[in-house]
Order: structure tokens, then sequence, then C-alpha cells
């Protein structure tokens, strides 16, 4: 029994501490630091080279053009021209009615894609002859045809339909179709819709109390309460009183402008303390829990060079955070109180004034000399600009996401479907409840990829004029020559966008993952 | 007598039909693998299939519940002749369990989940319901700790004896078990056996495709010996343990024994 010393001296000298630089953990955040300081200074270098040079030729990278009149012409948008009582058409409004456009081809388009590239991909796995044979064309044919080809393509075919009159389309006055674009009748949030939004909040309480009662008297007393119908039967009743009560929410309008007046009013001194105060809390949080995790039942386990590293980085990241709030962007501070106001004065702005008003309504598509109105109470338009991109991604990509989604079945071995089968499942619960759930796990990433892909590939609405990003930007700098605050501009939305479905993206994988040990 | 009912004892002979195949065939493209099979399995029988791989064995008992089409001959199950009719087939796989070879657990749902997914979804059963009877069922295999956990934390044997909780939780009347030991290591084959001749005690109509003959000596009512999708032999445990008739059972069973 000579092994089993508990000495800590002796265990301390067998493992003596090795110099600095044949030390792991220090070598690893050494490295670390050494790349990020190399990639900070080429990024510097070139930065510096750029403007340099740009300057010797008369043209310094500013940001000051952002606030210059446009004098854009904007295809289509929330915004295109001068409002004639409200804001101007800035530069910056003009970019931002871009990322706009591209945001809402983005988001419709992944839908979109998403919806037709499951069908299609589960119809490519089906035991039906026809539908087998139907979606293998699609998606040979559309995936092999070069996007942008099928976007022109789009835009041809739109454009060969007929002149834009109110009875041009399948039904007259409702669905236009026509070679300007394709309009149909829109539901909006109307008047009422806040009220009646926050007056389901106030029922929600309620129905959340008797759900859980229920539960309750079901876990003691066993037998079955219908759970389900009884939630579905009182938010109906709800929804109705909430549909014609309404008007009775009104007193939360006076009540967002009061915290509206109220937040404005905070001194910049007291958020920039609150904000140092949080960071700081943040960090010793970070710390609390990073060292609950090294605790074992016998104690606090001994912490490694690595994990002192950890908690010296979040000190000094705490403290750097406290530093910018402070001294570095006293700008952030008033930004905060500004917008926070901004934000509950709009918000209190949206409640009526407690007349009676519905909370949704809907509107026919309205022409105006011939053209759709673009703005305002008006039909759901897609111009052909906007159709021909929206149309040519959709259909692209969906061929992509068909092929990942029958991989992503096929991935699942035959041993669960048969499995299903043998307990009696039928082919379509078998699907939805054992081989679906299994095969997102496969289809998650490069479904992500999919999803990053179409909204990178939205710049392609250059080729038809659609205004998105891209295509403003472009009218931007071959106005201004701002080339490189342009592009800066550009990196920074898009990253910002891969970075959210990226990080969306992840947080699904991670719920999905199989628990394996 | 037909080869089918070989081997009978007059109380057997008397209970009813839960299997009968007659002149089964199956063909995997050119290959035949099933070449006229015919079989009965009687009420609350336990019949052992044995034979060389590929024999058929397997494609026999997984033409019962129709995870494989066969295509000539007739297989009635309960009274339930297996057809292209779904209703029949659903009646037939509702009325059968099965336990694979692979267990064929659903990784994405804890013990329990896998337990009380038929039941819910194809018994309507509440889940409160199911669940007390999934908890009842791992009790019976031994394992009512590990409900919350998922399939990928379990050994072979727990994972086993999860799958034949699983198809316990539908109330077969019949239980096919396609090599249930053969994945697993040697000390866990012990603890499916037991599961199984419990099972087989509690009158369970049983099919087994095994090669662990000290349970088939042990439980079976009448053993089965399958090669090139023939039916080579049908016998007692006795018959074929001592005394066993045709050439190539004997050398099958030199071989394993």
């Amino acid at each position: 029994m000579t092994l089993t010393t508990t000495d800590p001296n002796s265990a301390r000298a067998r493992h003596a501490r090795p110099p600095l630089w044949r030390n792991t953990a220090v070598l690893k955040w050494f490295v670390q630091i050494i790349v990020l300081l190399a990639v900070l200074a080429a990024f510097w270098f070139f930065a510096a080279q750029a403007r340099n040079n740009l300057s010797a030729k008369g043209i310094p990278v500013s940001y000051d053009w952002l606030d210059d009149p446009a004098n854009i012409q904007l295809g289509e948008g929330i915004q295109t021209v001068d409002d004639p009582d409200g804001r101007r058409l800035t530069m910056s409004r003009a970019l931002w009615v871009g990322m706009v456009n591209t945001l809402r081809i983005a988001s419709i388009g992944i839908i979109a894609a998403t919806a037709i590239g499951v069908v299609v991909g589960i119809a490519r796995l089906s035991n039906n002859w026809l539908a087998r044979k139907v979606s293998s064309i699609y998606v040979e044919t559309l995936r092999n045809i070069p996007v942008l080809v099928q976007i022109i393509l789009w835009l041809a075919i739109l454009g060969s339909l007929g002149k834009l009159t109110v009875d041009s389309g399948p039904i007259p006055g409702w669905v236009i179709v026509s070679q300007k674009g394709i309009s149909i009748p829109r539901v909006f949030f109307a008047d009422g819709f806040y009220q009646f939004l926050s007056m389901l909040a106030v029922f929600a309480v309620p129905i959340w109390w008797v759900r859980r009662r229920m539960r309750r008297t079901q876990e003691e007393q066993g037998g079955t309460q219908r759970i389900g119908s009884v939630t579905f039967a009182l938010s109906l009743v709800a929804v109705v009183i909430a549909w014609f009560a309404n008007p009775v929410m009104a007193f939360l309008g006076p009540v967002f402008d009061g915290i509206s007046d109220a937040w404005a009013v905070i001194p910049q001194g007291l958020m920039q303390a609150v904000l140092s105060i949080v960071a700081v809390l943040a960090a010793v949080t970070w710390i609390r829990r990073f060292l609950d995790s090294r605790r074992t039942p016998a104690g606090l386990a001994k912490l490694i060079d690595d994990d002192w590293f950890r908690m010296i980085f979040a000190g000094i990241a705490a403290l750097l955070a406290v530093f910018v709030v402070v001294r570095g962007w006293p700008g952030l501070s008033s930004w905060i109180i500004n917008s926070g106001s901004d934000l509950f004065g709009v918000i209190g702005d949206k409640f009526g004034d407690g007349r009676g008003s519905r909370p949704l309504d809907a509107m026919k598509p309205t022409l105006s000399e011939g053209r759709f109105v673009n703005y305002g109470p008006t039909g759901l338009t897609m111009t052909v600009f906007y159709a021909s991109l929206f149309f040519g991604l959709v259909f692209y990509t969906s061929s992509f996401i068909a092929e990942i989604v029958r991989g992503g079945i096929q991935a699942v071995p035959a041993g669960q479907s048969e499995a299903a089968a043998a307990l009696g499942l039928n082919r379509r619960q078998a699907l939805r409840k054992v081989v679906l759930p299994q095969a997102f796990r496969v289809i998650m990433p490069p479904l992500g990829n999919q999803y990053l892909n179409i909204t990178k590939n939205t710049s392609l609405g250059i080729a038809v004029g659609f205004s998105e990003i891209v295509q403003v930007g472009q009218t931007v700098y071959n106005k201004n020559s701002q080339t490189l605050a342009v592009f800066s501009i550009y990196m920074i939305f898009f990253l910002a966008c891969s970075l959210t479905i990226s990080f969306v993206v992840n947080t699904i994988n991670r719920r999905l993952a199989i628990v394996e040990r | 007598m037909s080869i089918a009912d070989n081997a009978l004892t007059d109380e057997m002979a008397s209970r009813d039909d839960m299997i009968v195949c007659r002149g089964v065939k199956k063909w995997f493209g050119d290959f035949q693998a099933l070449r006229g099979v015919d079989v009965t399995v009687k009420d609350r029988e336990v019949m052992v299939v044995l034979g060389p791989s590929g024999s058929g064995k397997s494609t026999l008992i997984r033409c019962i519940n129709r995870l494989e089409v066969h295509q000539e001959g007739d297989i009635i199950v309960d009274g339930v002749e297996l057809t292209n009719d779904l209703r029949n087939i659903e009646k037939i796989r509702s009325e059968v369990g099965m336990v694979f070879q692979q267990f064929n657990l659903f990784p994405h749902l804890t013990v329990l989940d896998n337990i009380t997914l038929a039941p819910i979804w194809v018994r309507k059963k509440p889940k409160a319901e199911a669940e007390a009877k999934a908890m009842e069922l791992l009790e019976r295999v031994g394992i009512p700790e590990q409900a919350a956990k998922f399939p990928g934390q379990l050994s072979g044997g727990q994972q086993q004896r999860v799958a034949i909780a699983r198809s316990l939780a539908m109330e077969p009347r019949i239980m096919l078990f396609d090599e249930p030991t053969s994945a697993l290591d040697p000390e866990m084959i012990s603890e499916v056996l037991d599961v199984m001749k419990d099972l087989a005690r509690g009158g369970m109509t049983m099919m087994v495709v095994t090669h662990e003959m000290g349970f088939a000596r042990e439980v079976a009512d009448r053993l089965v010996f399958m090669e090139s999708g023939d039916v080579v032999e049908v016998g007692t445990p006795e018959h074929f343990f001592t005394n066993p008739q045709e050439e190539r059972t004997k050398l099958f069973l030199s071989q394993i024994l």
C-alpha cells in the first residue's frame, strides 16, 4: 500500500509546475493573444493604407454623407421618396430601406423555400411513382440551372403578362396578376390591435391558472381531464371578448407615454452607473458560476492555470466594459436613454383613444395612375422585381433543401421505421413521431447553410433592379465614390444576418442533440 | 399429418392455431429466400426457429407481421389472413409484438416515451394510463429506475429489455423475436433470456429465432430447423437434441452444440 499516500507535499512534488515556455496552458493563451494582435495589426495596416491612398486621390473615407439627401430612385420599400410632412429620404434612410427589403425577401424566402423543400424532399421518397418522378424532375431541373438565369427568366415570364388594370388577374378587383406585379388583399393590424393584444395578455393569466389546476387534479385523482379542449374553449372566448371589448385597454396609451417621459429624464450619469454595475455583476456571476462548476462534493477542485486565465479575462472584460461606458463612449448611455424613451413613446402611440376599433382589417389592392400604390393601406403587392427575385431564389434553394431533407430521412436507420411499423404506427405517424425528429438532427446544419445562402443570394436583386441593400449601396457609391464605406456597411449588415441565423440554427441543434451517455 | 403439425401433443393439437404459414414463398430479386414454408404455431406455444445464417428464418418471421411481403402462399395470424388489405395488416401488427436483434429503440425519446408512444398514438390511451402501464412493464423487466433515461445511456441488455417492454405495452397476443440476444455481450444475454422465459411461462405465444440452445431446450415447445428457405425438420426439444432424423439437422447441431 505504498502508492496511496495522501501527503499533499509529496503530491505537489511530483506535479511540479513546468517552466512557462513548456506550460501548455500558458502557451495556449499566449499563442491566441499573439494571433489576435497580429490580425488586428494587419487589419489596421490595410485600413490605414486604404485611407491614405484614397485621401491622396481626394476621396477620404468618411461617413458624413449618411445624413445627405439621397436623391435616389428607389423602386420599392418602406419609404421611396421624401415624405411631404415627415422624414426626408437621406442616404442612411435609403440604405435602411434596402436592408429592410433584403430582410423581407430573405425571411419570407427562407420560410417558403423550407416549406416547398420539405414537401418535395418527402415526395422523393414516396411510394407513389408519380410523386417520386415529378419531385425528382423538379430537383434535378432547378438545382442545375444557375440561380441568376432563373431570376432573369422569371422577370421575362412575369414581364410578358398583361397590362396592369384593376381587372387583370384571376379574381377581378381582388387578385391582380400583371406585368407590373402581383397583388392580393392584405390583412393588417388596425388601430385596435395593441389594445386587443394587451387584453389577451390579461386573459392569459386566469387561463394559465385553470390549466395548472386541472393538471394538478389529474395528477392527484387520475382519470383524464380535457385540458386541451378546455384551454381551447377558454382561449376562443378570450379572443371574442378582446375583439369587441379592446377599447377598454386604451388607458395603456398614457401609461406608456408616462414611462417614456420618465425614461427621458434619467440622468446620463445614472445610466452609466447602471450599465457599469451590470457589467461588473455579469463578470462576478460568471466567475461564481465557473467556480461552482469546479466544485466537487469533496470541495473546490484544484484550479489549473487555464481556469485562472479565464477568470482573469472575465475580470478584464468587465473593467473594459466599464471604461467604455464611462469614458470611451458616453454616447452609448444617452443613446439608450433616447431610444428607450422613443420606444415607449412609439408603443404609447399604438394605443387608440378608447373608441371602438377593429384589431385586424383587410384591404383590397389599389391602383393610382396605372401603378400599384407603394405605401399605406393597400393590398399585399409583389412587384415583378420582387417576384422574380423571390421565385428564383425560393425555387432554386428549395431544390437543395429537398435533397437535404431526403438525405436526412434516409440517414435514419431502416430499423427505426420497421420498429414503428411493428408497433402498429401507420406511415404518417411513423414519419412524424419517429423518423422526422431524428432526421432533423442531420438536416439542421446543412439547412442553416441554405438559409445563409438565400440571405446572401438576395444580392442578385441587383440584376433585376430590386432595391435590396447591394443595389441601393451601389447607387450610393456611384454617386459619392464612398465605395469602402458602403462596403463596410454591406459587410456589417450581412455578417449580422449570418451570425443571427447561425446562432438560431446552433441553438436548435443543441436542443435536438441525442443524449448518448 | 403434414410436416407443419409434426410432434404436437394431443393437448397442444386441440388448441387454436395462432400462426399458420402454408407454402410461403419469397424472392429477393432472383434469390429465393423462402421455398414454400409450412409452419403452424398453436396458442400459447413457444416455437424456436433454428438454422444457419441465410436459411430464411429471419425472413419468415418478418413476413408474419408484414415487414417483408411474401409473394406466394398464405399467412394467417389469429384467424386474419395477411393480404394487401391495410385493415388486416394494421390488425395483425397491433396484435403481434416484435423484438429485433438491434433493439431499434427510438434514440430521441426517453425509455418511458419509447414505451408509451404506440399505446398513446395507436391505442389512443390517455397519457397517464399509458405511463402507469409502462412503469408496470419496466418493473416486470427489472429496470424501473431507468425510465427517465435515453436509450443511448443504457447497456445492450437493458436496451433489449426496454424493447421487450415496448412491445408488451401494446398487449400483443403473439411475440416475435428476431435473434434478440445476438448483439449482446455474453454477460447480458441471461438477463434478456430470463425475461423471455418469464413471458413464456405466462402463456405468451412466441416465435423465436435464436442460437441459444439452452433457451431452446428449456423453454421451447417445438423447434423448427430451416435451411436454404426450406423447413427441414420440426420436433420437440427432446427429439432434436437426442434423436434428430435428418442428416442436415444432425450436421447443424453438431456444429453449434
